[in-house]
């Protein structure tokens, strides 16, 4: 049964006894090989159907998931919930699906060479780790993920849309005596350049670590790499939602649109229809067309992101980031500036390069604070020159503090994807002022 | 469930390839969630994940597929494909992947809950929340409670594991997981945020010992005051009480993630991370002092982390991570127990059937002492007491680790004072194990869903400990 058959199977035998009901069905063919001391570690495969139900009866809402292979499975799991939904009281965000439109379909984002290099991913694999080996590394450790997405979406007012898209994450780690660099890129297409970059450019931070440095811990000029940028830019859209609004989980529960969030310089689109990045959708879960539009523009808040139903919360309309219950944004922008890694270095007095963090964590999702700990290279900058590497180093900080302190962005601009930068972004060095950093003192 | 006759003839498949290991892992989990907010439904949840985890070594290369479609076709494909891919990379392979020799079981376990998940109803689990929501709110007298959102979720997770060395294990095991989020304000002071978690194996039972809604009430209120009256943490050296809910949290991330094998090997180098226990360090090396013992055991009964075989086939143990300090004993599968000349203790894990089984903690735990809170307290001339947190984090050697009080207060002269705000203790590893001078006697554990592996899989686990002394600790302050 292909998917459209089956979601729409689903909705006519629902749609008498919902209200509201969208089905979305997404299939995959993946591979993922996991590099570890230069070799492979695992190679992982996947082929399966996974088929959601957003279920809305007198103003109750319930959301079925499954990854199980027979469609009367999910119809007699409908039944228990049609029993049980009169049991459950209104939702506070009733689901009133919109009326369908006729988003207009992507041009890009599929690439047949994704598929091909999956039954084979070898030269990949070797591409990323001959040229980090070449670069200088002694060890490395890394992902090369190539996909197949098929996603179906059909609602009971009428929508059905498919889609497709292919997606290559590749991220890989360096070492070199006892220091690590990092790299990583997130593409709808194969690029073999791109890949030999991920192990090169990794690589290429190592040589910069030649001298040891002492850290006292305080505030300090910073150059953050794409994928700090990218890690703190996916917390920062994630808060935009609606929901986490709604829920207290963010900073922006007490920002109205037009609110100074953030340096001039700085501008984060939340970007579905850009085809190069691996989130990219032409409709959401709801069946809205989506569009790429600000959520920060020049430093001011523009937008929340919503669904239908946390659209009506806010008066506003859907912004396409259905995301059932959750809106969540697509792909992430944050919009080049004018200057250079290079250029920011030169400016700092007193200060660091951090290439790379994971854990980031909040005090307080309401005041936006913060700590996330550096994992790779992080080097010392004194009048403008990287002069040695420090041990790992910690962030603490408010988002709104740090957003606001931003004095460059560099032209130069990266698509990345990995482990901690989950939703695809594509973002430019930064360079931020004053920025509270932290390490143990025992 | 599955035709085991079935996940027996993948497996022989995959070795008449020319696989010399092959595992066929069915897996089902089967979940219900309520999610509220303010004392309102927001929806209903339920999901069912359910198919085979294939995985194979074929030249020393793992090789890994699954599928959710169960007929012989697709699951005969699927071992197929695993084989052939695991081939196709094996050239590549400078250390071939070996398993250990462990003694796999034949074995079926089931927990079985005294009040079943499913005679939990929805009404009931509306009224829970409505219950939270009406307590917290009644408990605050200054401050206003902005938001608060309650989940609770029940989860059964079926298991067979067929392996190629003769495994057949079978399990089933429920799990009550209960949630509550919730922020205070006060405008003159701002907002303060709390997550609080119940999480077990085993049935409904356990809402009654959880006494939730009292519990979130007494905190919230609590909270009220650190909001309301909090002061800044002494800036001098004092002696630190960390609350049973944080060491329960520092030794699950500086205790039992450095003490996974394949973080030492490196084989996490790149996703969570490596290790800074080197494999000659182990026995060798000591950490932390005398009071310095950790466990890691799956078998503690209603454990959130529970289990009896892993899913290689391994029979659970407890074991001793850190032994009076000293580094004593890794987390294995049967793959690093071969690196390291030893046998696996039974800690690989997967959460779903989609994913590979890797080493995983499960319910870990500070070795209690033997003095009471009082005594802990008694020779304090100022000190910080630290019973909760949100913020935490840790490095990707597991040395360098922050956590930022929530409900904490000031000791003064043995005794507990006025509420103190947004304390940090901020510490290495040595430095934490190092300065222990007093362990308290009582052992709490508190749940956790630890997330590793690329995908990521996160899984249920328990930690905790009792309340533990530190001395000489420059507090900070979070902005």
């Amino acid at each position: 049964m292909s998917h459209e058959e089956l979601a729409g199977k689903l909705i006519s035998e629902l749609k008498d006894r919902f209200e509201n009901v969208a089905v979305k069905v997404v299939s995959r063919d993946s591979m993922m090989l996991k590099i570890w001391n230069n070799q492979p570690g695992v190679l992982q495969t996947w082929r399966d159907i996974q088929v959601s139900l957003l279920l809305g009866k007198q103003r109750r809402v319930a959301v079925l998931e499954f990854r199980v292979s027979s469609p009367d499975e999910l119809l007699a799991a409908t039944k228990r919930v049609g029993d049980l939904m009169p049991k459950v009281e209104e939702s506070e965000l009733p689901i009133e699906l919109p009326e369908p439109g006729k988003p207009s379909p992507l041009e890009g984002g599929y690439d047949r060479k994704v598929l091909e290099y999956a039954s084979d991913p070898k030269p990949l694999v070797e591409a990323m780790v001959s040229s980090a080996l070449s670069a200088g590394a002694e060890r490395t450790a890394g992902t090369l993920e190539l996909e197949e997405i098929n996603t179906t979406v059909a609602t009971s007012k009428g929508f059905e849309g498919t889609y497709r898209r292919t997606g290559v994450v590749a991220h890989l780690r360096t070492f070199k005596g006892d220091v690590s660099s990092h790299w990583a890129w997130g593409s709808t297409t194969v690029d073999t350049k791109k890949l030999e970059e991920v192990g090169s450019k990794s690589a290429s931070f190592l040589s910069l670590a030649k001298t040891k440095a002492f850290f006292e811990p305080g505030r300090y000029d910073v150059v953050l790499s794409p994928l700090v940028v990218g890690n703190l830019m996916n917390y920062v859209a994630s808060m935009s939602s609606g929901m986490a609004v709604l829920l207290g989980m963010s900073f922006l529960s007490r920002k109205k649109t037009g609110d100074p969030i953030a340096s001039e310089a700085f501008t984060l689109v939340d970007a579905p229809r850009d085809t190069l990045l691996p989130g990219l959708a032409p409709f959401d879960d709801e069946g809205v067309e989506t569009y790429n539009k600000p959520i920060i523009g020049q430093g001011r808040f523009i937008s929340l992101i919503h669904n239908a139903a946390t659209g009506r919360v806010f008066k506003a309309r859907s912004t396409g980031n259905a995301g059932w219950i959750n809106p969540r944004p697509w792909n992430l922008i944050v919009e080049p500036g004018t200057s250079s890694f290079e250029s920011m270095v030169s400016e700092v007095k007193r200060g660091y390069f951090i290439l790379n963090n994971w854990y980031t964590r909040l005090q307080n999702y309401v005041e936006g604070q913060f700590s996330t700990v550096a994992r790779d290279i992080v080097l010392e900058i004194r009048d403008g020159n990287l002069v040695g590497y420090v041990d790992r180093v910690r962030i603490a900080e408010k988002f709104e503090n740090l957003l606001k302190s931003i004095k460059g962005l560099s032209r130069e601009v990266y698509d990345i994807t990995w482990w901690e930068v989950r939703i695809p972004t594509r973002a430019p060095y930064i360079l931020a002022e004053n920025i509270n950093l932290t390490k143990p003192s025992i | 469930m599955v035709d085991e006759v079935l996940l027996e003839r993948v497996v022989d498949l995959a070795r008449s390839q020319g696989a010399t290991y092959a595992e066929a892992r069915f897996q089902e989990d089967a979940s219900e969630s309520l999610t509220m907010r303010n004392g309102r439904v927001l929806g209903v949840n339920t999901s069912v994940s359910r198919g085979v985890g294939i995985r194979v070594l074929v030249g020393g290369a793992l090789g890994f597929a699954a599928t959710n479609r169960l007929d012989q076709e697709s699951l005969t494909s699927a071992a197929a494909e695993a084989v052939s891919r695991a081939r196709a990379v094996s050239s590549l392979m400078r250390s071939p992947v070996e398993f250990d020799e462990s003694r796999v079981g034949r074995a079926s376990y089931e927990v079985v809950p005294k009040v079943k998940l499913e005679d939990y109803s929805i009404e009931d689990r509306i009224s829970l929340g409505k219950e939270v929501y009406s307590a917290v709110g009644g408990s605050l007298r200054q401050a206003k409670l902005s938001v608060l959102t309650f989940g609770v979720d029940t989860h059964i997770q079926k298991k067979v594991v067929v392996n190629s060395d003769g495994a057949l294990v079978r399990s089933t095991v429920p799990r009550v997981y209960v949630w509550v989020n919730f922020v205070e304000n006060i405008p003159e002071k701002g907002t303060i945020q709390r997550r609080v978690e119940f999480g077990a194996s085993g049935g409904i039972e356990w809402l009654k010992e959880w006494r939730v809604v009292d519990e979130v009430a007494e905190e919230a209120k609590n909270l009220e005051n650190v909001l309301a009256n909090g002061v800044e943490p002494p800036r001098e050296e004092v002696d630190v009480i960390v609350g049973s809910e944080i060491v329960g949290l520092i030794v699950h991330e500086s205790a039992g993630h450095p003490m996974e094998a394949d973080r030492i090997l490196g084989r996490e180098a790149a996703q969570a991370g490596e290790s800074y226990v080197k494999p000659e360090m182990i026995g060798r090396y000591s950490v932390g002092n005398k009071y310095a013992t950790v466990i890691e055991d799956p078998t503690v009964p209603g454990g959130y982390g529970f289990y009896l075989y892993d899913d290689e086939g391994v029979p659970a143990r407890p074991r001793y991570l850190y032994k009076e300090g000293m580094l004593h004993e890794p987390l294995h599968n049967r793959h690093t127990a071969k690196v390291f000349g030893t046998f696996s203790n039974g800690a690989a894990r997967a959460m779903t059937y989609a994913r590979e089984p890797i080493i995983r903690m499960s319910n870990t735990y500070f070795k209690p002492g033997d003095m009471s809170f009082e005594e802990l307290l008694e020779d304090i001339k100022l000190g910080v007491y630290m019973k909760s947190y949100m913020e935490w984090n840790i490095d990707d050697i597991r040395w360098n680790q922050r956590y930022v009080g929530l409900e904490s207060y000031l000791i003064v002269d043995g005794e507990i004072t006025k509420p103190v705000r947004n304390p940090v203790l901020e510490v290495t590893t040595g430095g934490f194990y190092s300065r222990i001078s007093g362990v308290g006697k009582v052992l709490r554990f508190y749940p956790g869903t630890c997330g590793k592996g690329e995908p990521s899989q996160g899984v249920p686990v328990w930690f905790g400990g009792p309340d533990v002394k530190l001395s000489k600790i420059k507090v900070g302050v979070a902005l």
